[in-house]
């Protein structure tokens, strides 16, 4: 399916990564209003004009800001690609920003694929194509998904999985196919109960790529390590101690951090994404609430986690949270070890033996390093998966798993297979968005290639 | 002798584009070796299946020759996929062969805008780049406005019984080679295909207690919308399973089937694999099913479903005297494979004329399908196409969410033939919504609107239409009673374990005619049943809708169009789309090219601004 050219799209308009100050760009005729939705504005927008706002959660009884932003609205067809478009700059988190665009989607826009914008700029007669190279990647793509991938070098990883996913869900579809159009073979291609176990199977699989997605990991190569702690308990000093430069915003006051920072580092040859989160506590704001709760999700998808703990204060219940049975791999490190330490190993971590850290002293951030090291190549289980990386894959996946979830119930409530397909077939076409195309050929070559059918 | 529209073949194809072009009130020229063979059956004797009936109906809604043909003279009636839901029940139907052909061949008799020519087809004429008529092989020619060609397997074709090879369309008759080089002669692409059919054996010699008997349906559902209740005595087939002896005497003469030893070169079709591949191919599959079907009521030939094979004599004889209760079977005739050549349907228009010689349609076998019902499906379009453009009027051409046709059309010239092409429901984007009860609704208006529907046809649609609408009427007020509880019957339907039986026993009186009630019945459940996939899918439909309608004009010069690769827009100029949808199907192009081009069309528009 070819994409419209005159639907609202939006995008993350500033390079990948931390800046400062990040922009999410609307272009189509929904793009004011949109923009509009989502700052709560009873008005429009003023054209032309840099209006100050705040981006709020689509919440019923709560007012919860995601950000404060400036928005600017460019009348068609004086804008970048000759649409109406909005700009809507946010503070330059990526976390923040993808949920800005997410927010835009919900509202009705689409996300656009890469390179879209400059392609309705070439096609709006704003640029030449030798202007819009990035254009020409988009136009060889078979889908548009396919120059994305490339673009993120998600080759092998999650692409992989969502191959592996896709593969076993084509076979499954290619089985019932095949029940409708040759019924008198004298065998079953595949049983009802059959069917449904994999479609059960396959949406497990869907659903924890998905909750990977969701919790905001970010593209990267390397293993995830994150960082976590109470407030103040000295998370942000190592931050910038293990990335050897003044990365964090570091200040005495507890809750500096409200955001996941992340910085790629090489710890003893191991390449490593290393992540800053919010202390946990209970939050002072709505912000510092959702930096909390960024840095939960975070650590469920990290392949390591450094507990942080001041030595020099006593140990809390709530540090002693941190470390929760069954969790990822961790090392508990007592921060401050240049101050007089108020407690010892015996102070409750009794499954890891901490770590004295201070980032004052050299070699404890080297003992650190060569724990850090041991950790994540002596155990199997500590790999990270492939994560789920940007906002569209996460989209196609969950709408792949609610279209699987709905085939598993028509099946279950006794529906017949064209009716399982009808909804497997929204689910094979997500899925393909990352995968590739299928050509229509493929289904009855992969029949035929399974059984001898036929007459 | 002048016509408006010579069609050279009379097999299925040919019939249904003779019938259409006639009906259309075209003088029509039907050229055919012999008036025996018209409308003939092959290869199997069975008309439909699944996708395949789906097509008998949609050419029955259109106004076409072979759901009344099939109807008049099958010994046996099958409704495929009854278990499942509407969208997929497939009729299919044994038939008698000979009266089969000899049912076409009256109704074609009877029309009086058909001149017969028996006579061997020769070369194409063509004046000022537009065919102008047909030249015969032994001299002599007829003029003509539009020229249909369905020679099926004739052209070039080559029949293989193990080493033996002859040249042959079919099994006895002499094959077509003079037409073959002429249609060259125009430039279009050809290649080459395989066929093969199985042994016939003589019924007489055939232990038929041995085997299950596999019956037809106790209710028969018709093909054709006109048909009414057909109450016959039905004629069972009888099932075999293939042993281990088969399989070993196939393996160690598999060095003796041309198949496998390189004497045929053209690609056979994979759903139909002859015993040799399936053998060599599935060498854990212990035995294959095989049905022994007769290939009339009053004939001595059986034909065994499932052993299509180009092996020798010697060893068919001894692949079959393998299997219990065929000890003793007589050979008829042996199994042969064929190839032929066919024209690369890419080389067509979706009018099904070729699109470097106006005036020339192709349809059937010469295409690269296989099938009768694909062929008539073909036929029926060509022969409407080239009336109409005799009287220069524009094509008919089906979308693939209004019928299968138009899927097979699209298939066709969009994407070509690797294989001989043979239609399946999965082939359907839009399945629930291309069922066998609603080809009338789908189709027949459109019949009516070509003069291809005649009155009695018009007069049984609209009072089914009209039965339609008021049951849909009734059943939005009428509550029933399901399981002890008072629901809509639009509710209870949706339900899947819900029949409409069950709808009936609750309270609701459905109104149907009693000679066509499976009609009545079957749409009414269907749209009930699939109510809320049929709506997502016209939400689909709607965004489909857009490419599918904005066309390009048949002159479009690809190469000025900055960003597309040169591969695509070589692509593009051979297949030439007639639209954006179209163009998106084409192997090859990408999402983004179509995007471009879709930009590009539109600015070409007035009144659109730049």
């Amino acid at each position: 399916m070819p994409f419209s050219t005159t639907d609202t799209i939006a995008a993350i308009a500033t390079p990948s990564g931390r800046g400062g100050i990040g922009v999410v760009r609307l272009s189509g005729p929904d793009a004011a209003r949109i923009a509009g939705a989502l700052m709560g504005r009873a008005d429009p927008l003023d054209p032309r004009r840099a209006t100050f706002g705040h981006i709020l959660e689509p919440l019923a009884n709560e007012r919860r800001y995601v950000d404060q932003v400036v928005a600017t609205w460019f009348v068609a067809p004086h804008s970048f690609t000759g649409d109406d478009v909005v700009e809507i700059s946010a503070h330059g988190s990526p976390v923040l920003l993808n949920r800005i665009v997410a927010l835009a989607c919900d509202a009705g826009a689409r996300l656009a694929e890469p390179g879209e914008f400059t392609l309705r700029a070439y096609l709006n007669g704003r640029i030449d194509l030798i202007q819009a190279e990035a254009v020409a990647d988009l136009v060889d793509a078979v889908t548009p998904l396919q120059a994305r991938a490339a673009m993120d070098q998600l080759e092998g990883t999650l692409t992989g999985k969502i191959r592996a996913i896709d593969a076993a869900l084509f076979d499954l579809i290619a089985r019932l196919e095949a029940s409708l159009d040759f019924p008198e073979e004298g065998f079953h291609f595949v049983t009802r109960e059959e069917a449904a176990a994999e479609l059960d199977r396959t949406r497990e699989r869907v659903d924890a790529l998905v909750r990977e997605g969701r919790a905001g990991r970010v593209v990267r190569e390397g293993r995830t390590v994150v960082i976590t702690g109470r407030p103040n308990a000295g998370k942000s000093s190592l931050f910038n101690a293990l990335v050897g430069s003044s990365r964090a915003i570091v200040t005495d006051v507890a809750g500096t951090t409200r955001d996941l920072l992340t910085e790629k580092v090489d710890i003893g040859g191991v390449p490593v994404t290393l992540v800053d989160t919010a202390g946990l506590r209970a939050a002072r704001d709505a912000i510092e609430a959702e930096g909390v709760r960024r840095a939960r999700d975070a650590r469920e998808v990290a392949a390591l986690v450094l507990v942080v703990v001041d030595g020099s204060q006593p140990v809390t219940e709530e540090d002693r949270a941190l470390v929760a049975p069954g969790a990822v791999g961790h090392i508990v490190l007592r921060s401050k070890s240049d101050l007089p330490p108020a407690w010892h190993d015996a102070a409750g971590f009794d499954d890891a033996a901490a770590i004295d850290v201070s980032v004052h002293d050299g070699a404890s951030i080297e003992r650190l390093r060569a724990a850090m090291v041991a950790a994540l190549t002596d155990r199997d289980e500590w790999r990270d998966p492939p994560a789920v990386s940007n906002q569209r894959h996460v989209g196609l996946l969950a709408d792949a798993a609610l279209a699987i979830g709905r085939a598993g119930q028509a099946l279950a409530e006794g529906a017949s297979e064209e009716v399982v397909l009808a909804e497997l077939a929204d689910a094979r076409s997500a899925l393909e968005e990352v995968t590739g195309r299928r050509a229509p050929d493929d289904l009855l070559r992969h029949i035929f290639s399974t059984f001898c059918i036929g007459k | 002798m002048e016509f408006d529209v010579v069609v050279i073949g009379a097999g299925h194809a040919g019939v249904e584009a003779a019938w259409a072009a006639a009906r259309l009130g075209c003088r029509v020229g039907l050229c055919t070796l012999s008036a025996e063979t018209v409308a003939l059956m092959p290869c199997n004797p069975a008309i439909g299946g699944t996708a395949k009936g789906h097509l008998v109906r949609e050419i029955d809604a259109l106004g076409g020759l072979m759901g009344r043909a099939i109807d008049a003279t099958a010994i046996q009636f099958k409704l495929l996929n009854r278990s499942r839901g509407p969208a997929v029940w497939s009729p299919r139907a044994q038939a008698d062969k000979r009266r089969y052909g000899a049912w076409v061949r009256e109704a074609l008799e009877a029309e009086p805008k058909i001149t017969w020519i028996l006579r061997r087809a020769g070369r194409i004429l063509v004046e000022h780049g537009r065919v102008s008529g047909l030249g015969f092989e032994d001299g002599g020619a007829v003029s003509c406005a539009a020229l249909v060609i369905t020679t099926g397997t004739f052209l070039n074709g080559l029949v293989h019984v193990g080493d033996e090879q002859r040249p042959a369309g079919r099994a006895n008759e002499p094959p077509t080679r003079e037409l073959a080089e002429s249609l060259r002669a125009t430039g279009v692409e050809m290649g080459r295909l395989k066929t093969g059919t199985p042994p016939r054996l003589d019924r007489r010699t055939i232990d038929f207690s041995r085997f299950p008997q596999d019956p037809g349906d106790a209710a028969i559902v018709p093909f054709s919308f006109l048909s009414e209740r057909i109450d016959r005595p039905q004629t069972p087939c009888h099932i075999v399973h293939t042993n281990e002896r088969v399989r070993d005497l196939v393996r160690g003469n598999i060095g003796r089937s041309p198949l496998y030893n390189g004497q045929i070169q053209g690609i056979g079709p994979r759903y139909c694999p002859s015993l040799e591949d399936k053998v060599m191919r599935f060498p854990d599959r212990e035995r294959h099913q095989i049905f022994l079907e007769p290939e009339g009521v009053d004939v001595n030939e059986i034909y065994v479903n499932g052993l299509s094979m180009s092996l020798p004599r010697d060893v068919q004889e001894d692949i079959v005297h393998a299997l219990p209760g065929l000890e003793d079977a007589g050979f008829l005739r042996h199994a042969y494979a064929v190839e032929y050549d066919f024209v690369q349907p890419t080389e067509l228009a979706r009018s099904l004329e070729v699109k470097r010689l106006g005036g020339l349609f192709l349809a059937g076998q010469i295409n690269g399908t296989s099938g009768y019902e694909e062929a008539a499906a073909q036929g029926i379009m060509a022969g409407i196409n080239a009336a109409r453009a005799v009287r220069s009027e524009a094509p008919i051409v089906l979308g693939r969410d209004q019928a299968y046709i138009g899927i097979l059309v699209d298939d066709l010239v969009t994407r070509g033939c690797l294989e001989p092409y043979r239609m399946f429901t999965s082939r359907a984007e839009h399945r629930l919504l291309l069922r066998i009860d609603n080809a009338d609704l789908r189709l027949t208006p459109i019949g009516r609107e070509t003069g291809l529907v005649d009155d009695e046809r018009w007069d049984v649609f609209e009072a089914r239409r009209d039965r339609l609408e008021r049951n849909r009427a009734r059943a939005s007020t009428v509550r029933v009673t399901i399981d002890g509880q008072q629901i809509g019957v639009g509710q209870a339907l949706a339900r899947p374990t819900v029949s409409l039986d069950a709808v009936r026993a609750g309270g609701f009186e459905l109104e149907a005619d009693d000679a066509r009630a499976h009609i009545d019945e079957a749409t009414f459940d269907a749209e009930f049943k699939y109510r809320g996939y049929l709506r997502q899918q016209a939400t689909q439909l709607a965004r489909v809708r857009a490419h599918e309608d904005r066309s390009i004009p048949g002159q479009f010069d690809y190469r000025g169009i900055p960003g597309l690769s040169r591969e695509i827009v070589e692509r593009l100029t051979k297949i030439r789309p007639s639209t954006i949808g179209q163009a998106a199907r084409v192997p090859g192009v990408t999402p983004a090219a179509v995007a471009i081009l879709a930009a590009r069309v539109s600015r070409m528009r007035p009144g659109i601004r730049d």
